[in-house]
């Protein structure tokens, strides 16, 4: 072959390496144009729920709307990076699902739309409670609309505790850990806890920390406030409950106390309503076994409360019109005919957060939602007395994405389970922890 | 060098321009896929970004000057020796036993040989869970059987932190042995029955045939498995993540893992770069050292 001829397939093979390398780094941020589709993000993997939400989204798309929705399912555990690489190429979703220290890592990317005026809309029309929509109130505006409520409850198997002579579920915080010694025999442990690096642990810990007194560990201006005689005293419970709890709950997060619930390996769990739908079935004992009970509340200085947030969603499109199009799918989703839907993809676990929804056919009919009637009744008024760090009463810590992301009440459970530190010296770890996190 | 009596021709310039022309879509190719995300680790280590792709500004050195200070990254580099180390140690071990064994010539071992690639084809995400199921002490087969021979309690070792780390090490080694059982083996085979039966006339036994003919034979086989397996194993994240995030109360936090943590739960970008390319320098030292050490060897 000739030198020239060589020189022109070396030019052609360089052009083409560089066209596919460019092309590789086009993208598309799928906005506008003659797309007609809203790509929505939900984390809800288990495959009950992303039936649930497909069925919701199927009977939308059904109505013939401009926008067809598109469900992508992400992992809670990878969202944190997902949607950050998703931001910097422009390819984001239209409809993002998310809770409100979420909202707050997510809203510094640029890209979520306000939602103010669909928000009061819907709220004029629905009726929203006000712990649902006032974590994503912020300067001036709604950053997401409100879709479906999560609470923790004592849950007690109620055989387990007639058999250990405890005739009622523990109230206070010493009826609990006394019960959950009462509770431990053999194989048999008091309390399933969570205590691995996990959203799970931070969330049962700070259940406890409401009902000790502890649950406000930020400042009226917004300051670290976490080294306090209540938080020790939280800590301190909670260290002894994992002394009722398996040997193994340093690796625990939701599915291992829940297993251990289901088989009778333990006695009481603080969780939320997953506990319901398949308790006959794992458990293989009626449904009239499974108790729930209020989170119990310290002797004294406490007050009722559990972790209690509500699930939302934010609209990111680029696009005016998606944006539009995305709207016009969450009025759908808030329509008490529709709202059983996505509610009955978890029965129990997934709580309506608007008057009518409390009370709509599409979700009260449901069969899970029926037989649990007491327990479902006992979460909403739960609910009432519900709150997430960073968002007491009304605070709007937009440094507390921080906070949740890197699990640093469930390090602090780690310190004192695993390393045998005192909650004193954990309790001081966790505020220089929090304070070097708000700090960046 | 050219022949006596005859002088090497210069080639034209335009022969030379050819050479880089063929290797340049190669060149480019390179600098896109190692290049760049290198180049761009580094000036992300020299800014201080938070959340991954938000604003920044430029700090210079700092980002590795608070890495350097910082003794968690310490612990974490001294961990991921451990890590290093036993999962060198163990896998070697297993994969050089489990190659004798299949290296034989019984039906037996012949069997063997397809069975033994079970846990490599297994995804790590499947790895991880089923060894956390079999240790699971409610419904783990391990504590089980532990409990009918009277050992009653036995947890998860993943939930303890002074058994997480050998844990880890012992379930990683168990997914990535019969890589090297299969190389060692593959490496046997190229050995010359011949010289095992001049040695056995000489009256060598077993001992003394492994260790003076298989065992140097055998040595740049597991030089390049060494190399390979301690870069491979020192960046290992997801078999640890999966398990145990780093803990419990970080017994497991090893480099990569820390690096991820800070990048992806810390939200400190920068400080994972800077931290990235500590590591990176480290590695690449070790490398440099094990190769040096090992080259004399193989030039005899």
């Amino acid at each position: 072959m000739r030198y020239g001829k060589f020189k022109r397939l070396t030019a052609v093979a360089a052009v083409s390496v560089l066209g596919l390398a460019a092309a590789a780094c086009g993208g598309s941020s799928g906005s506008a144009g003659n797309d007609k589709t809203l790509v929505l993000w939900h984390m809800e993997q288990p495959p009950n729920r992303v039936q649930g939400f497909q069925q919701l989204i199927d009977a939308y798309n059904a109505t013939d709307p401009e926008y067809q929705v598109q469900a992508q399912v992400q992992d809670w555990n990878q969202i944190y990076t997902k949607i950050a690489g998703a931001v910097q190429s422009q390819t984001q979703p239209d409809i993002l699902f998310t809770i409100p220290d979420f909202t707050t890592y997510v809203r510094p990317l640029g890209e979520v739309r306000p939602v103010t005026s669909l928000v009061e809309e819907l709220d004029q029309a629905h009726t929203f409670g006000e712990a649902a929509k006032a974590p994503y109130r912020d300067d001036d505006e709604y950053w997401a609309v409100p879709l479906f409520g999560m609470v923790q409850m004592l849950w007690y198997r109620a055989d387990l505790l007639q058999a250990a002579g405890i005739s009622e579920p523990p109230r206070t915080t010493a009826e609990l850990l006394a019960a959950a010694e009462r509770l431990s025999s053999g194989d048999q442990n008091g309390i399933a806890l969570p205590a691995g690096r996990n959203l799970a642990t931070d969330q049962v810990l700070y259940s406890l920390m409401l009902t000790t007194g502890a649950g406000d560990f930020f400042t009226e201006s917004g300051e670290i406030n976490f080294n306090t005689p209540e938080t020790v005293r939280a800590l301190t419970l909670y260290r002894d409950l994992l002394k009722f709890s398996p040997s193994d709950s340093g690796n625990y997060s939701w599915g291992e106390p829940q297993a251990a619930f289901n088989s009778g390996a333990a006695a009481m769990a603080i969780e939320k309503g997953q506990y319901l739908a398949p308790f006959e079935q794992e458990s293989g004992r009626p449904a009239s076994d499974l108790g729930c009970a209020p989170i119990p509340v310290a002797e004294s200085g406490g007050q009722p409360g559990s972790i209690y947030y509500s699930n939302a969603a934010m609209v990111m499109s680029k696009d005016d019109e998606k944006a539009a199009g995305a709207e016009e799918f969450l009025r759908f989703v808030l329509q008490p005919e529709n709202y059983g839907t996505l509610l009955n993809a978890e029965p129990g676990l997934f709580l309506p957060l608007t008057a009518d929804g409390a009370t709509a056919e599409s979700w009260t009919s449901n069969e899970v939602v029926q037989k649990y009637r007491g327990c479902v009744e006992a979460m909403l008024k739960q609910s009432e007395t519900g709150a997430l760090f960073g968002f007491v009463d009304g605070q709007y810590v937009d440094s507390v994405g921080k906070i949740s992301g890197q699990n640093v009440l469930a390090q602090v459970v780690q310190r004192m389970y695993s390393n045998g530190e005192s909650p004193e010296a954990a309790a001081q770890w966790g505020e220089e922890q929090m304070r070097a996190a708000v700090a960046e | 060098m050219p022949p006596a009596g005859r002088t090497r021709r210069r080639r034209p310039w335009t022969f030379h321009l050819l050479g880089y022309a063929l290797v340049a879509p190669l060149g480019l190719l390179m600098l896109g896929v190692i290049g760049y995300p290198l180049i761009n680790t580094v000036l992300l280590s020299l800014q201080n970004q938070g959340v991954v792709g938000s604003q920044s500004t430029f700090v210079g050195l700092e980002n590795y000057a608070q890495a350097l200070t910082d003794s968690a990254l310490w612990a974490a580099i001294g961990r991921s020796g451990i890590w290093l180390f036993g999962n060198l140690l163990v896998q070697t071990l297993m994969a050089f036993g489990t190659a004798l064994i299949i290296g034989g010539r019984s039906r037996w071992s012949r069997a063997s040989r397809t069975w033994v690639l079970f846990p490599w084809v297994i995804p790590t995400v499947a790895v991880a869970v089923i060894w956390q199921w079999l240790s699971n002490s409610n419904y783990g087969i391990v504590p089980k059987i532990a409990s009918a021979v009277g050992i009653d309690g036995l947890g998860s070792p993943f939930g303890d932190s002074a058994l997480a780390m050998p844990a880890l090490i012992l379930m990683n080694s168990w997914h990535w042995f019969p890589l090297g059982a299969v190389v060692i083996f593959g490496a046997l085979q190229t050995i010359p029955n011949e010289i095992y039966e001049a040695a056995r006339v000489d009256g060598a036994n077993a001992w003394r045939m492994f260790w003076r003919i298989t065992f140097p034979l055998l040595q740049p086989v597991l030089f390049a498995l060494g190399l390979v397996g301690s870069l491979w194993s020192f960046n290992i994240v997801d078999s640890i993540y999966l398990v145990t995030k780093g803990g419990p109360a970080d017994a497991s936090m090893t480099a990569p893992v820390f690096i991820y943590n800070k990048a992806f739960n810390q939200f400190q970008a920068s400080d994972a770069a800077a931290v990235s390319v500590i590591t990176i320098i480290l590695l690449a030292a070790v490398a440099a050292v094990y190769i040096r050490a090992a080259k004399p060897k193989e030039d005899q």
